[in-house]
């Protein structure tokens, strides 16, 4: 009994989730879809009480696993923390988006908050059946929230898309985990790869099965952090989707997914105590990520190039930033994943600012094209100079939270000898910062705009508070960086 | 105060920068007020520290400095630890390489805000990005420490794109966002080259990397594989990513062709410190954070340098000829004349460095007045057009004299600046004592005749000939614009008649830059 109650103790902050999830939605129910802003409210205070426990997890830091499965460590804390905080600026921007108005959006907290639980699973389990599950979790929320502006023909066409490429998607993930469970004869991923595990004698006497149940794993999270060649639904879903599940898609649920990546890969491979061969075949699933990480940038950025709506623009600059993310994934080392999750909280501020800023001109445009915002800098001057960092930080240039997040990437790249990558990286900036310009371009470089710009003093707030974050997180890295690499406890032991 | 000096010439524009975005956009005179002090201030400072503060070593200094660990010999070092995890440091100095650059920076940016006084678009967000650019072109030639640096060369670029794509001529959007990309694809490279110097040497600091590369130990022996990478040493590679970093911003061909356009599109002020100031960055750069750090790559590539730099010379001069646009011809000049710093550098001798960096000073000062020449025309006329003026002379004369003391200056007449720094790169590059090096002499006098030709050309065009009634209205050359030109001219007379005032600080540390590079020949 003592002991079940410990482990309750460990899962207090999905308790706290689930809680809040159905409080949400029993309360829509009850104010009827009237002053729905209310519900939003009931959600930020949930989320802060699970940040609260989340903290209170932070202190004690010796990883555990609860009832065989869930495991409390701060690998886990990090993508959890990441998710609550991303989703409370979602639940901001759903609370300030003009367009949201007309649509019931009671229902729009319970399925983020439903998203949000299926991370928290995904990303803190060992256990490749609760890792599914916490997966199918969020991906079925996801699907909801795309295309929840049931009238507008492109978000019933993104949800649809998005439905059909992840249903495929997980099903190939899922049969590679059959496989490898099948070869190993053990869900855990922490038992395979150490000495006398079913992986160690699998790869000594072949390592052709293993590797296609590897691929066939890594396509299914390659999917959810569109990393090429599954990244086709991004664009489409990101812009059919309201802007407010856009951001939730492109920053936490793309944080979940290399959440998930990094966990699958650490837990086998990293390991303290892991066999050789293990270890050796880990490098070549490196190398393989390695070669996607490039394609994924080349492509993301080069197809950025000739978007004509930001929103488009931004989904495809996702992808190309799953693909600098990987150099971290592909190096294969504890510095490599300190460097991806660094430059996964350093992308949350960049991305989500853009977004924010994305969401308060689509109020005042009506539309997402950057030839709408001709001119606009000189009538929004706040929200567009933040503007500025964000993309100055999305290109990687100094002295900016981006900048510093691509040079670990480089450090690690370079340190492991993946000098062709970097330096494809390297000039994938270049190429990006030509489209990101393109924005800065519209606002400023234009005459001033005949037409006015609607105040929009809460959201502006936040955008900004992302921005000064940006900029001073750049200048000051100990605390990001601390953060990042006490993350990594998982991978020793 | 004095050991922070260097801190405050480089931040209190930053700190003008954060008043002006205080100020309401209404009180313009406020904001050029502002503007105006904190660029005076650093230029008062630094005028002091060259002339006052500034300590002239002799070998027994640098032998002593050597073994406190400083192989440069720097002054006014301030070292504070900046992220402790990698090692960063906020690491400045000057020595005699970088102490009249600083000065040159501050002169010719209080310079620009004046000249910016003229231009009636200028508002807030222009002196606000104005000062911004001063603090990365400070803070690029103080940096000791390798990130340091590159923040600060990086924080440059953005303020110069707004300033060009905003105020910039017709086709400015256009300029900006190449001068832009063509720096950022030079940077990204040096990016890479410092991520690599420093995960093999284990610091950032300048004078650090200078002493091991020195004695030989960078040659990339911590990185996996790196001894040779398909075919080339590691400090070949280090010497290219970084060479072509700052070539690019040189800029030496083949990466010029966006100078001409940034040129042409930016308004006045702007030119005056592209001109003056950002290109000789590059120069520099190579001095400080790319020779050093590959001697055995520069020895292998000099004679390449030089060949380089000889066809900027003499492409830069003949195209420079064949312009009609004022403006475009004083941007092809520039890149004639930082041909000789290339040119001297590869000759690897006593002259020929000074030469080179003394070119870097000379060309700050009379490019700067060169493209102030061009401002006033064009404020006047509004176009550029070589071939439609005529007679200025008898409607100007006042400006006719001084754009013909700022031409001679630039063509290298003996007795101005010009005259001794391209005389001395081309008698150092003659005492290379290698017929290939005087073969590169004698082409590169080429480049003299020819830039002799567009400049004369040019004033016969313009100042001479039959009077053209359509500009007889022009009011002569008024007191700002004097004020603005003024000192520039002054300073190309002063290092023409005394090259002294520049050479004996540069000469100690150029000296031991050359027996820190000599070393490992």
């Amino acid at each position: 009994m003592n002991a079940y109650l410990d482990g309750l103790r460990g899962l207090q902050p999905e308790i706290v989730m689930t809680i809040t999830a159905l409080a949400a939605l029993v309360f829509d129910l009850v104010l009827k879809g009237r002053e729905s802003r209310r519900v939003g409210y009931l959600t930020l205070a949930g989320l802060a009480f699970t940040a609260w426990f989340l903290l209170g997890q932070w202190g004690d830091s010796a990883p555990r696993t609860v009832f065989g499965m869930v495991a409390v460590d701060q690998f886990g804390n990090f993508f959890k923390l990441f998710t609550v905080a991303a989703l409370a600026m979602v639940v901001l921007f759903v609370m300030h988006d003009q367009r949201e108005r007309e649509h019931g959006v009671g229902e729009y907290y319970f399925l983020l908050l439903g998203a949000a639980i299926g991370v928290f699973f995904m990303v803190s389990t060992n256990n490749l059946l609760l890792m599914v599950l916490g997966f199918e979790l969020l991906s079925l929320a996801s699907y909801s929230l795309a295309g929840f502006h049931k009238g507008d023909r492109k978000s019933a066409e993104a949800a649809m898309k998005y439905v059909i490429f992840g249903g495929l998607a997980t099903g190939i993930m899922l049969y590679g985990m059959s496989l490898l469970y099948g070869l190993t004869g053990t869900i855990d991923l922490a038992k395979m790869g150490v000495e006398g595990g079913g992986l160690v004698t699998q790869l000594a006497k072949s390592p052709v099965p293993v590797g296609i149940a590897m691929v066939l794993i890594l396509a299914g999270f390659a999917y959810k952090v569109s990393v090429a060649p599954f990244h086709f639904w991004t664009p489409d879903v990101y812009e059919g989707a309201p802007t407010p599940v856009t951001t939730f898609l492109a920053v936490a649920s793309k944080a979940a997914g290399f959440g998930v990546m990094l966990r699958f890969l650490g837990a086998i491979f990293l390991r303290p105590g892991v066999a050789d061969n293990v270890a050796a075949y880990g490098e070549r699933i490196g190398l393989l990520l390695a070669i996607l990480a490039a394609i994924t940038m080349t492509l993301g950025n080069f197809a950025a190039l000739r978007q004509t709506s930001l929103k488009r623009m931004l989904a495809y600059s996702s992808i190309a930033h799953a693909g600098y993310v990987l150099i971290g994934v592909a190096c294969m080392t504890e510095q490599g994943f300190g460097a991806a999750l660094y430059y996964l909280a350093a992308y949350y501020f960049m991305n989500l600012g853009a977004f924010g800023f994305l969401l308060y001109f689509e109020g005042v445009n009506g539309n997402d094209s950057v030839e709408s915002l001709k001119g606009m800098g000189f009538k929004a001057p706040l929200i567009s100079c933040v503007m500025i960092a964000f993309l100055v930080s999305l290109t990687g240039l100094p002295p900016t939270v981006g900048f510093y997040g691509k040079y670990l990437l480089f450090v690690e790249g370079v340190n492991q000898g993946l000098y062709w990558l970097v330096v494809v990286a390297a000039l994938n900036s270049v190429v990006s910062l030509f489209y990101y310009l393109r924005v800065a371009k519209a606002l400023f470089l234009a005459k001033p705009a005949e037409r006015e710009a609607a105040p929009a003093p809460v959201l502006t707030g936040f955008v900004t508070a992302l921005g000064v974050a940006t900029v001073v997180l750049g200048l000051y890295v100990p605390p990001l960086v601390a953060w990042a690499q006490r993350s990594l406890d998982v991978l020793r032991g | 105060m004095q050991d922070q000096i260097l801190s405050w010439i480089t931040f209190i524009p930053l700190l003008g920068m954060a008043v002006i975005l205080l100020i309401p956009k209404t009180s313009l005179n406020a904001i050029k007020g502002v503007s105006l002090a904190a660029t005076f201030v650093p230029m008062v400072m630094a005028t002091w520290l060259y002339f006052g503060g500034f300590r002239h070593l002799t070998q027994g200094d640098f032998d002593q400095a050597r073994v406190a660990g400083d192989i440069l010999a720097s002054q006014f070092v301030q070292r504070i630890p900046w992220i402790d995890s990698i090692g960063v440091e906020y690491y400045v100095g000057v020595d005699g390489l970088s102490i009249a650059l600083v000065w040159l920076t501050t002169i010719l940016l209080f310079i620009g805000v004046i000249a910016s006084f003229g231009m009636e678009k200028a508002g807030k967000a222009y002196y606000a990005l104005l000062l911004m650019l001063q603090v990365g072109i400070s803070g690029v030639f103080v940096s000791l420490d390798l990130f340091l640096f590159y923040v600060f060369w990086e924080i440059m670029l953005l303020p110069m794109y707004f300033l060009i794509g905003i105020w910039g001529g017709p086709r400015r959007e256009y300029a900006a966002i190449k001068f832009f990309l063509y720096t950022l694809a030079g940077s990204v490279l040096m990016l890479i080259a410092i991520v690599a110097l420093r995960l093999d040497s284990g610091t950032f600091s300048i004078p650090k990397l200078t002493e091991i590369a020195a004695q030989g130990k960078l040659l990339g022996a911590n990185l996996p594989a790196a001894g040779e990478l398909l075919g080339m040493k590691f400090s070949t590679w280090v010497f290219w990513f970084l060479f072509v970093g700052f070539a690019i911003k040189v800029p030496v061909f083949p990466f010029h062709t966006w100078l001409p356009d940034a040129h042409v599109e930016a308004p006045t002020p702007i030119s005056v410190i592209l001109a003056g100031i950002l290109l000789k960055l590059g120069g520099y750069g190579m001095l400080r954070a790319c020779f050093p750090f590959a001697p055995d790559a520069f020895h292998e590539f000099a004679y390449v340098l030089a060949i380089l730099g000889v066809i900027s010379i003499v492409y830069g001069a003949f195209v420079a000829l064949g312009q009609t646009d004022f403006k475009k011809m004083v941007a092809y000049s520039s890149v004639s004349h930082m041909g000789y710093v290339l040119l001297g550098m590869g000759a690897f001798t006593v002259w020929g460095m000074e030469g080179a960096v003394l070119q870097m000073f000379n060309h700050g000062t009379s490019s700067a007045a060169l493209f102030l020449i061009v401002g006033v025309l064009y404020d006047r006329a509004h176009h550029r057009d070589l071939n439609a003026f005529g007679g200025m002379s008898q409607i100007m004369p006042r400006y006719w004299a001084l754009t013909t003391l700022g031409f001679f200056a630039a063509l290298g007449l003996p007795g101005l600046a010009g005259f001794v720094s391209e005389a001395l790169t081309l008698i150092g590059a003659y005492q290379a004592g290698d017929a290939r090096f005087r073969t590169l002499v004698f082409i590169s006098l080429l480049g003299v005749v020819f830039t002799a030709a567009f400049l004369l050309w040019a004033m016969q065009r313009v100042f001479l000939g039959q009077k053209n009634e359509k500009y007889a209205g022009f009011e002569e050359i008024n007191f700002r614009e004097l004020v603005c030109q003024a000192p520039l001219l002054f300073l190309c007379i002063l290092f023409g008649i005394l090259p002294a005032f520049l050479l004996d600080w540069m000469h100690p540390s150029v000296q031991n830059l050359l027996s820190i590079l000599g070393a490992k020949a």
